[in-house]
């Protein structure tokens, strides 16, 4: 076995020491009688003693032994740690709660503390450190997480029903279910809509210059103005539209409710859509051009089968930004009464209950997150894969 | 830099006033627009009344618009000043030789964060700091970081390796190149994330409206909840316009004169 000599990991040091002192002397979990009370705090250690709770931390130590010396083994063998602990995080919540909770309460509330956030943000960016230093794909950093998301399931619907945030779902899962489904068919329509709109925007600026400078222009208004703004700003002309006109108001547009809040998703994704489809459109190559029409392909045929599946991932970056942006905006947009995840936040914020908060607001960044890693793989695949 | 630099200026007092009129021009009229519109809300009672005519109150007054519009500019100032130290410091910092081990993280979680969207980032502040002004400054903080730290790590990695050799060749020490090289080279597109930071936290600062912030939100935000559209018109037009207003001025300041 060769003897790496290399400077220590400094990054993982901190971050794990971090980590280490966050457990030992932050509250990890607190426990409720039930929703309206404030739970009790807990540190680590005063849930199954100093002895167990040292022994949870000798994980973390074991990755700062091997960052000292980070050699590709030691750095493998700490992602390897690192994924463990991360598993073992819903785990051990599962053995606080037969520690913690009442049998005499079976409304009890075990909420995770500040601790166990912060721990997970940490070990999640030594995830990250370690894919970029052992230079994994981000498709191998998501595989990772299953066993992690496993975890989570098993100890869900096993042992961890007193948790306040399962709680909070179990009280309202056929909500849950359908505003996920009514936020992705929002932003889908949204998207969807902006994307045919956006072609042929980007078509018309290609052929006429003076469209070009007023389109951009306007579209980059509508980009600066505020979401809520936009939301209110759309809702006296919607509401005195659909009093007007009858077959509007049948359709169900309204100054509150998803009309505005597509308009001004639509508006909102335009900008990016256009300029993307625009530049990708423009950038192909003249000689590629040319040499499809020496080839004796029609002016139709060199559009259709030289110039758009050229333009297209470009076109896809397009896509992944409008939606991950619309995933956001449309969480927004439950305040006009649009529906979709994030009226269990703004619900949550107005009855103070911050598990509800997290409930609205922990799906939308997974959503984000999600929506982000496709698209930039299939966009990351047509770029490199044999398309015609 | 100065001004005769940005500006295609002919001599001449006279004609270098109309220059500088025109080049801030926009800016200026957008801002006397929302002045205006700040302060002189109530002539417009009689319009507002048409969207609302069956309630009493149309004019939002449990607040002055001025105070409203003052809290707002506050708090994106005091975030967006604090991202830029922050941001700018972090990103320098880590593109030294010492803090060069925390470059690849940063970098991956400044792109990764701008995927989390800003109301999902308000709305976990609260849990973790309480209701009021505070979280929304943290949110808005954390937030607008991310923008600034990736220009600027853009930035500064997008100078040609030549120039860095050439300015250390003529005896410059490290500082001398930072400052003297690096950040005037890096400038414009530092500049590109800051507006971007900004304008972000303009439009997140109107939604903290409802996690107990008073600001340009609020009229919004209560016409929602009593279904007073004038309300709800009064506080988008301002914040529409305190956006405009804002990027319009960023953009005046980005402007090159070489574009033609």
């Amino acid at each position: 076995m060769t003897t790496e000599r290399c400077s220590p990991n400094w990054v993982l040091l901190c971050l794990m020491s971090a980590g280490l002192l966050a457990w030992l002397t932050l509250e990890a979990v607190s426990i409720a009688p039930n929703r309206l009370v404030a739970g009790t705090p807990h540190r680590a250690h005063e849930v199954h003693g100093w002895w167990a709770a040292l022994l949870a931390g000798l994980p973390m130590l074991g990755v700062m032994v091997l960052a000292w010396r980070p050699g590709t083994r030691r750095l493998q063998a700490a992602l390897a740690l690192v994924v463990g602990l991360l598993v073992a995080m819903p785990l051990w919540l599962a053995t606080a709660v037969m520690a913690l909770a009442d049998p005499d309460i079976p409304q009890a509330r075990l909420g995770i503390g500040a601790s166990l956030w912060l721990l997970l943000f940490l070990w999640l960016l030594v995830l990250i450190e370690l894919r970029t230093r052992l230079n994994l794909s981000r498709a191998f950093g998501w595989l990772l997480l299953l066993p992690v998301v496993f975890a989570w399931w098993l100890s869900l619907s096993f042992w961890l029903e007193p948790l306040a945030l399962y709680r909070e779902y179990q009280g309202r899962s056929d909500q849950f279910a359908s505003a996920i489904a009514y936020h992705l068919t929002l932003v889908g329509a949204a998207v969807g809509a902006s994307l045919l709109l956006g072609i042929v925007l980007a078509l018309c600026m290609r052929r006429y210059a003076g469209m070009r400078k007023a389109g951009f222009g306007l579209l980059n208004v509508v980009q600066t103005i505020p979401s809520l703004a936009l939301f209110g700003l759309l809702l006296a002309p919607l509401a005195w539209l659909s009093a007007r006109f009858d077959w509007l108001a049948s359709m169900g547009v309204s100054g509150i409710g998803w009309a505005p809040a597509w308009l001004a998703l639509v508006g909102y994704s335009l900008l990016p859509m256009v300029r993307n489809t625009y530049v990708a459109l423009e950038g192909v190559a003249p000689a590629v051009i040319e040499s499809a029409r020496g080839m004796g392909m029609s002016r139709r045929q060199t559009f259709l089968q030289v110039r758009l599946p050229l333009a297209l991932p470009v076109v896809l970056e397009g896509v992944r930004i409008t939606t991950v942006q619309a995933i956001g905006l449309t969480a927004v947009a439950a305040l006009i009464g649009a529906g979709g995840l994030g009226t269990f936040i703004f619900q949550g914020l107005g009855q103070a209950a911050m598990d509800l908060v997290l409930l609205g607001a922990l799906p939308i960044i997974g959503l984000a997150l999600v929506a982000d890693a496709l698209l930039g793989a299939l966009a990351e695949r047509l770029r490199h894969g044999g398309t015609p | 830099m100065n001004e005769s630099d940005t500006l295609p200026v002919p001599r001449g007092h006279a004609s270098r006033g109309i220059a500088l009129w025109r080049h801030w021009s926009v800016p200026l009229i957008w801002l006397a627009l929302l002045l205006a519109l700040t302060f002189g809300m109530s002539q417009l009672e009689a319009l507002l009344r048409l969207i609302e005519p069956d309630t009493r109150q149309v004019l939002y007054q449990r607040t002055s618009l001025a105070t409203l519009l003052g809290q707002h500019v506050f708090v994106v100032a005091v975030a967006s000043v604090l991202a830029i130290v922050l941001g700018v410091g972090g990103a320098i910092a880590v593109t030294r030789p010492a803090g060069r081990d925390f470059l690849p993280l940063v970098a991956q979680v400044a792109s990764i964060g701008q995927t989390f969207p800003p109301v999902a980032v308000l709305a976990l502040a609260v849990p973790a700091l309480g209701f009021g002004t505070l979280p929304i400054i943290v949110a808005l903080l954390l937030y607008g970081l991310l923008p600034i730290v990736r220009n600027t790590l853009a930035g500064l990695s997008g100078i040609d390796p030549g120039v860095h050799e050439a300015a250390r060749g003529m005896g410059m020490t490290r500082g001398q190149i930072l400052r003297q090289v690096e950040l005037p080279l890096a400038a414009p597109v530092i500049f590109a994330g800051i507006r971007t930071s900004v304008t972000i936290n303009i439009a997140t600062a109107a939604i903290g409206a409802t996690v107990g912030a008073s600001n340009l939100g609020d009229p919004i935000i209560s016409g929602i909840v009593n279904g007073n559209t004038a309300y709800i018109v009064q506080g988008a037009l301002l914040i529409g316009l305190l956006a405009i207003t804002v990027d319009s001025t960023f953009e005046r300041l980005l402007w090159r004169p070489m574009t033609g």
